[in-house]
């Protein structure tokens, strides 16, 4: 890609056929994928060559800012230490080095992932669970207030964190729950909840009544044709929701930091790596390692996803 | 799940005089019809409806409550504090640090919204052409997003470390060689810059992946059209994708706010609020209030501060979008 752009990118337009014109009767079946390039046909062909080498550039530069941090995270953790305090950076390691990470990965630190599995498993499943029945009411049903209700779930999610810490901090510490799971899993549902019924019920309101009705017409209960008509046609915002959930819980610090300071124990991810950096003499290669281990499932997640909410759209397609 | 019968005691089986005959099955199914209008949603709803006011309105009541009080961890101890009216909001608006956050808070956010917004919205329209390994840098560019934010932190303040540091080396080898073992942390300016380039990495691509949606979203027609009508790529850029997107990006901007106002992981991470408290943003100051200092009642007021400022934004917000009444109805 690097290549065309300096000289090969005039010498592959002109070698390139012209812009495809197929017959009209293929043209139905691609054309769908094809819109974005042939509204662009119609320029004039030395500013299209421009327009074109200065999209890779952009994408270039683009794609090298998005992922290199992430790189460069994955190389260090993979580097020798004398290649890691170099004044030179080394972008390719003469060694590849997996101990740190089977060091993460069987030493203290697999308390720490385990206690982020196991608070953001929870929030997830809790999340969806309570604002799809939620979302779906709202959508649905005229429930008294039913527009302040929802002025207030929209305002709910931009309380800033650090108003709801005090208060919460004290009512858990109160109740025995700080330094607990169950005192991190629901603080946490103050800030997925809200978001996630109003993303919901944005959904559902796409999806027309007329299907439910059908559904109770040939015998399945309102509930019934929730769970069996809504919920599996709103697949892709349930998947999109899971995601924010399990990101906001897996990289949730403040409240985690402040809950568990008196318990290391408790610790998840973020806040035993913020703990790593703060000593002297900081071991970078151990805490990259660590890094890439927290930032992985996220990445799994986002993947597993992508191709859900790909499904989702196929679905769509072929429905619509 | 199908034909569940509901043995509910029916009040007023009458009132509904639905289509005449099936009189076997009426009663019955008034009953499923009364539970299913009046009772499930009800039951759906109250969890959510829990969740949410427990753990959001009533903690602002309650903060606004210590926000008047001298709180601190005795009373933990005691269960007591005394009401010292608007002392810690006194204390807020004439303390000059306390006063100094305020101002970096909105400036340092404002310069983050901003940024994040034209890069988000570039990146949007890069990746709206149709060009090789276009889906290869939709991928790369949710990684920002998917790297947790006091990973991005770590990584940065790595990539920004004085002796190690990758910036420094590009930096000193572009030939600005006061970039050679420069500390970044150790100035505010520097440290706000290195800060705010990891929170603008992580916040762009949601900005871009919303309006990218968004730009797909207007119809081909309307894009035939200006065609048609002889309009160029920068002509359609400026007289259809933006205003049509106008209301998306308007909302993306009270977000992004709102998310500016409330940065904490990257800053505690990268400097702690240092050097000597020159990089405290209001959330960090507040954190530092209740859980260094212990002064419940001052880091209250704070919050209160906060959550007043962002309320107007809210309310901004509300207002903005208050023309889509299918969305509140």
């Amino acid at each position: 890609m690097s290549v065309s752009r300096s000289q090969g990118a005039p010498s592959h337009a002109a070698s390139a056929p012209p812009v495809e014109r197929p017959s009209t009767a293929r043209a139905t079946t691609t054309s769908a994928a094809s819109q974005p390039r042939r509204s662009r046909s119609r320029l004039p062909r030395p500013r299209r060559i421009l327009g074109t080498t200065g999209t890779y550039v952009a994408a270039i530069v683009l794609g090298v800012f998005s992922a290199f941090p992430f790189v460069w995270m994955v190389l260090t953790g993979l580097k020798p230490n004398p290649e890691i305090f170099t004044a030179t950076p080394v972008f390719i390691p003469s060694e590849i080095t997996h101990l740190r990470f089977v060091e993460v990965l069987t030493g203290d630190f697999t308390l720490y992932l385990r206690n982020s599995l196991i608070v953001t498993t929870s929030v997830v499943v809790l999340t969806v669970a309570v604002s799809a029945s939620a979302g779906w009411v709202l959508a649905r049903f005229a429930i008294p207030m039913r527009r302040y209700l929802l002025i207030l779930i929209l305002s709910a999610q931009m309380f800033p964190f650090v108003v709801l810490l005090i208060p919460l901090f004290i009512v858990m510490r109160e109740l025995g729950l700080i330094g607990t799971y169950p005192g991190l899993i629901i603080a946490y549902l103050s800030f997925s909840t809200p978001l996630v019924v109003w993303i919901l019920r944005g959904f559902f309101k796409s999806i027309p009544v007329d299907l439910e009705e059908a559904a109770m017409v040939d015998g399945a209960s309102r509930a019934g044709a929730f769970r069996r008509i809504v919920l599996p046609l709103s697949l892709p915002g349930i998947a999109a929701t899971s995601v924010y959930a399990f990101i906001f819980a897996w990289n949730e610090f403040l409240f985690a930091l402040s809950f568990n300071r008196n318990s290391p124990e408790m610790h998840t991810l973020p806040v035993a790596l913020q703990q790593f950096i703060g000593r002297e003499g900081t071991d970078w290669g151990m805490i990259m390692a660590a890094s890439v281990i927290f930032t992985v499932p996220v990445l799994v997640f986002f993947l597993f996803l992508h191709r859900r909410m790909t499904e989702g759209m196929v679905i769509g397609a072929t429905k619509g | 799940m199908t034909q569940q019968t509901a043995p509910s005691p029916d009040p007023g089986a009458d009132e509904a005089p639905q289509q005449p005959g099936q009189a076997s099955g009426r009663r019955r199914r008034f009953g499923r019809r009364w539970y299913e209008s009046k009772v499930l949603p009800v039951l759906f709803l109250l969890p959510a409806a829990l969740f949410i006011f427990g753990l959001t309105v009533w903690p602002v009541m309650r903060t606004l409550q210590l926000s008047f009080t001298d709180a601190d961890l005795e009373m933990f101890m005691t269960g007591e504090f005394d009401y010292i009216g608007f002392a810690n909001y006194a204390e807020v608006l004439t303390d000059p640090h306390l006063r100094s956050v305020f101002l970096t808070t909105a400036v340092f956010g404002l310069i983050c919204v901003i940024a994040t917004l034209a890069l988000g919205t570039a990146v949007a329209l890069l990746l709206n052409r149709a060009f090789k390994g276009r889906t290869v840098l939709a991928i790369l560019v949710l990684l920002p997003w998917a790297v947790p934010r006091v990973a991005a932190a770590i990584v940065w303040q790595w990539i920004f470390d004085d002796q190690y540091g990758i910036a420094n080396w590009a930096l000193a080898g572009m030939g600005l060689e006061m970039f050679e073992g420069f500390a970044w942390f150790n100035n505010r300016y520097t440290a706000f810059t290195a800060i705010g380039i990891t929170i603008v990495w992580q916040s762009f691509p949601f900005v871009a992946l919303v309006m990218l949606a968004g730009l797909q979203s207007i119809s081909q027609e309307v894009l035939d059209a200006a065609r048609v009508d002889g309009a160029g790529p920068l002509q359609t850029l400026r007289r259809i994708k933006l205003p049509m997107l106008k209301p998306l990006l308007l909302v993306l901007v009270v977000i992004s706010t709102i998310w500016n106002f409330k940065i904490f992981d990257q800053v505690y991470v990268m400097t702690g609020g240092g050097p000597a408290r020159q990089t405290e943003l209001l959330a960090i100051t507040t954190w530092r209030e209740a859980f260094t200092q212990h002064d419940f009642g001052l880091a209250a007021a704070l919050a209160m501060a906060m959550f007043v400022i962002l309320a107007i934004v809210t309310f901004l917000y509300l207002w903005l979008i208050r023309e889509d009444d299918e969305d509140l109805s």
